[in-house]
C-alpha cells in the first residue's frame, strides 16, 4: 500500500528548475576527460543499464505492473545485433534498429498474454516468459552459440575507442529518456497512470485496458531490447546470461533503490548500484549475497527509495516552514 | 509409436508431475494464506537437497540413511522457513506487494551464495535407496522404480495436505484465513502465528521434496530457478492458491513435459508455456483459481 500512495505525480519543484539537467548534461560530456578507461566502462555500463531501468519503471512506476521479465528483450536486441553483424556482416546502425524491432515484437508477443493479468501475477508471467526466452537461447547451441554466446562484435572503427562509444551510448541514453519522458507526460501517459491508480474507474471512463497496457509493454521492451543493442558493441560479446531473470532483478531493484516514484529515480538506482557492484567486485566474487542484502535494507530501511525518501522528507519540512504546528499528515 | 512407448512417456510424467506436486504445493499453501507469492520457494528446494546430501555423507548408514537424511532436512527446513518468516516476511505484511516480491528475490540471491559457498559449484547426488534402487518392467520398458516412491510421496502428500486443510481445525482456520483474514482475526485467532505455521509448512515441505530429488542426480546450482519456473506453470494453469488446482495443474505440466520431450528434446518447456497461454486466455486466473478482486 505504502508504494502504490508514494507514487507521487513528477514534484513541480523539480520540473520548473531545470538547470541542474543542464549542468548534470554539461558533466557528462566532460566525464570522458576525467575518468579512467576502466570508470568510464563502468559509467557506460550505468547508462545502459539505467536504460533498461526506465523502461522497467514505464511498467512500474508509471502503469504499476512489476515486470520480472524485461531482461529477455534486453538479451534480445543484444543477441540480434551480435548476430546480423558477426554472422551476416549487416551495417551496425540497421543492426541496432533490427534489434529494438526484434525486442518489440516480442514484447507484442508476451505482452499479449502478460497484460490480461495484475499484480503478482503479472510479475509471474513475465518472469516465466523471460525464463522461456532465456532456454532457447541457452539450448538452441546451433543458432546462438548456446552456452558460448557470440564473441567478436565490433562497432564501425570511428567508434572503437571507449570514449567515442561513450559519447554515442550517452546519445542515445538522453534521446531516449528524452522520449519516455515525453511519453510519460502524454495523455498517453496520464492514461497508464490511472489505470495504476484505479483500473476499474479507468476501464468505465471507456478506455481499453489491455490495450494501453500492451501498447506500454511494447514501448519498455523496445526501450529494452535498444539497450541491449546499443550495449553488445561496446562489450564486444553477448551471453545467455544477459537474458536471465538475475538480470531482469537488476532494474527491480534499482527502481525500488532509487525511487520509482520519480522520474530519473530508476536512473539513480542503476548508477548507485552499479557502481557499488564495480567496487565490491575488487575485494569479493559473492556479488548476489551483496545485492540480497543491500534490497533487505532498503526495503526496510529506505521506503519509497533514496529520491523518493529524499522528496518526501523535503516536502515535509517545507509544509512544516509553511504551516508551522501542523503535522505530517498533509494529503498531496 | 505403440502402446507401451506412450504409456511409458505416461508413466514418467506421473512421476513429474508428482515432483513438481511436492514443491508446489508448498508454494500454492503459503500464496493462499499468506498472499505473499514465495520466489525463493525453489531456493528453499534447493537448500534441502545439497543439506539432504551432507546429512546424508555424514550419517554413512547405507540402508535407512536416505530416509533419515530427508526426514532431518524436512525439519532444518522447517527451522530455517521460521527464521525466515519470524525474521523478514512478518515485518512486511503490512506492505504492498511489490516489497513482498522483492524480499524473497533477495533470499534466493542469498540462498544461492550460501550454496556456492558451502558446496562450491560441484553436481552432488545419493545413490537410490532400497528398496527403490532397481527398475520394474512396464510392458517391457524399464522404469526405474525410485520413480514409484516419488509417486508415492506425491500421493501421500496429497492425502496429507487434504486431511489437514479439510479435515482438522487448523485445515478450517487456513481456509478461513483465506478467505477474510480480518474476520478470522476478529474472532481470536492470531493470525501472525498462523502464518508463521503455514510458512514453516511450506517450507518444511520444499526441503523434503529437494532432499527426494537428490537420488536423481541433479543436485546442482540452478535447481531451484528450474523447478520455481515450472511451479509458476503449475500454479498458474490450476489457479494459485488452490490444492486441487494444483494437483491438476502438476499433472499436465508433468504430462505436456513428458511428451513434449519426446517431440523438441530441448523445448519441453515451450510446450508448457503453450498450455499456460491457452489457460490464460480462457481463464486467467486458472482452472480451479478466483477471480482476482
Amino acid at each position: 500500500m505504502t508504494m502504490e500512495a508514494n507514487r507521487t505525480k513528477e514534484n513541480e519543484g523539480w520540473t520548473k528548475r531545470k538547470w541542474w539537467i543542464i549542468v548534470l548534461i554539461l558533466l557528462f560530456l566532460a566525464a570522458p576527460a576525467v575518468l579512467n578507461e576502466f570508470y568510464l566502462t563502468v559509467l557506460c555500463e550505468a547508462l545502459v543499464m539505467g536504460m533498461l531501468a526506465i523502461s522497467f519503471n514505464l511498467l512500474f512506476g508509471y502503469m504499476g505492473q512489476m515486470s520480472f521479465g524485461q531482461a529477455a528483450f534486453y538479451g534480445l536486441g543484444g543477441y540480434t545485433v551480435a548476430m546480423l553483424m558477426v554472422k551476416w556482416q549487416f551495417n551496425f546502425w540497421l543492426s541496432i534498429v533490427a534489434g529494438v524491432l526484434v525486442a518489440a515484437i516480442a514484447g507484442l508477443i508476451v505482452g499479449y498474454f502478460c497484460v490480461r493479468l495484475r499484480g503478482i501475477y503479472f510479475a509471474v508471467l513475465t518472469l516465466a516468459f523471460g525464463q522461456l526466452i532465456w532456454t532457447v537461447v541457452f539450448k538452441w547451441h546451433d543458432f546462438t552459440g548456446g552456452d558460448d554466446g557470440i564473441q567478436g562484435v565490433f562497432p564501425p572503427d570511428f567508434l572503437k575507442a571507449p570514449s567515442s562509444y561513450y559519447y554515442l551510448i550517452l546519445i542515445v541514453f538522453l534521446i531516449s529518456s528524452w522520449v519516455i519522458w515525453k511519453i510519460v507526460h502524454s495523455p498517453f501517459g496520464h492514461t497508464i497512470q490511472a489505470m495504476r491508480e484505479n483500473s476499474e474507474r479507468t476501464e468505465f471512463l471507456g478506455i481499453n485496458i489491455a490495450r494501453y497496457q500492451l501498447m506500454a509493454f511494447v514501448i519498455a521492451a523496445a526501450l529494452a531490447g535498444l539497450a541491449g543493442a546499443v550495449w553488445v558493441p561496446f562489450y564486444r560479446s553477448v551471453a545467455p546470461s544477459y537474458l536471465t531473470w538475475i538480470k531482469s532483478g537488476e532494474p527491480v531493484m534499482a527502481a525500488i533503490l532509487g525511487g520509482p516514484s520519480v522520474f530519473l529515480g530508476p536512473v539513480l538506482g542503476t548508477f548507485v548500484m552499479t557502481f557499488f557492484h564495480a567496487w565490491v567486485l575488487g575485494f569479493t566474487v559473492y556479488w548476489p549475497v551483496v545485492m540480497g542484502a543491500l534490497i533487505l535494507f532498503i526495503i526496510f530501511f529506505l521506503p519509497g527509495g533514496i529520491l523518493g525518501f529524499a522528496i518526501d522528507t523535503i516536502k515535509e519540512r517545507r509544509d512544516k516552514e509553511k504551516h508551522p504546528g501542523k503535522g505530517m499528515n498533509h494529503v498531496s | 509409436m505403440s502402446f507401451d512407448v506412450l504409456f511409458n512417456q505416461f508413466m514418467s510424467g506421473i512421476a513429474r508431475g508428482a515432483l513438481l506436486f511436492l514443491v508446489a504445493s508448498g508454494l500454492s499453501l503459503t500464496f493462499g494464506v499468506l498472499r505473499v507469492l514465495n520466489f525463493a520457494h525453489g531456493s528453499l528446494y534447493m537448500l534441502g537437497a545439497f543439506l539432504s546430501y551432507s546429512v546424508w555423507t555424514f550419517l554413512l548408514m547405507p540402508t535407512f540413511g536416505f530416509y533419515i537424511a530427508a526426514l532431518l532436512v524436512a525439519v532444518i527446513m522447517g527451522v530455517v522457513g521460521l527464521i525466515i518468516e519470524f525474521g523478514l516476511l512478518r515485518r512486511l505484511y503490512s506492505r504492498g506487494w511489490p516489497e513482498q516480491l522483492l524480499a524473497t528475490y533477495a533470499i534466493i540471491l542469498i540462498i544461492t551464495d550460501l550454496v556456492k559457498w558451502g558446496w562450491g559449484g560441484a553436481f552432488l547426488s545419493i545413490p537410490r535407496p532400497e528398496p527403490f534402487t532397481g527398475a520394474v518392467f512396464l510392458f517391457d520398458f524399464p522404469f526405474p522404480s525410485y520413480n514409484f516412491f516419488i509417486i508415492l510421496l506425491g500421493v501421500g502428500l496429497v492425502i496429507f495436505l487434504w486431511w489437514l486443510v479439510y479435515r482438522t481445525r487448523l485445515g478450517d482456520i487456513i481456509r478461513a484465513a483465506a478467505h477474510d483474514r480480518e474476520m478470522v482475526s476478529a474472532l481470536g485467532i492470531p493470525i501472525p502465528w498462523l502464518f508463521t505455521a503455514v510458512f514453516v509448512l511450506g517450507a518444511a515441505i520444499a526441503g523434503l521434496s529437494g532432499a527426494v530429488t537428490a537420488p536423481f542426480g541433479s543436485v546442482a546450482l540452478g535447481m531451484d530457478i528450474e523447478i520455481i519456473i515450472e511451479c509458476f506453470a503449475v500454479v498458474v494453469i490450476g489457479g494459485m492458491g488452490s490444492l486441487p488446482g494444483t494437483l491438476l495443474g502438476s499433472f499436465i505440466v508433468g504430462q505436456v513435459y513428458a511428451f513434449g520431450i519426446m517431440f523438441l528434446p530441448n523445448l519441453a518447456l515451450a510446450f508448457i508455456f503453450l498450455v499456460m497461454a491457452v489457460v490464460l486466455i480462457i481463464r486467467p486466473w486458472g482452472i480451479f483459481g478466483r477471480p482476482e478482486r
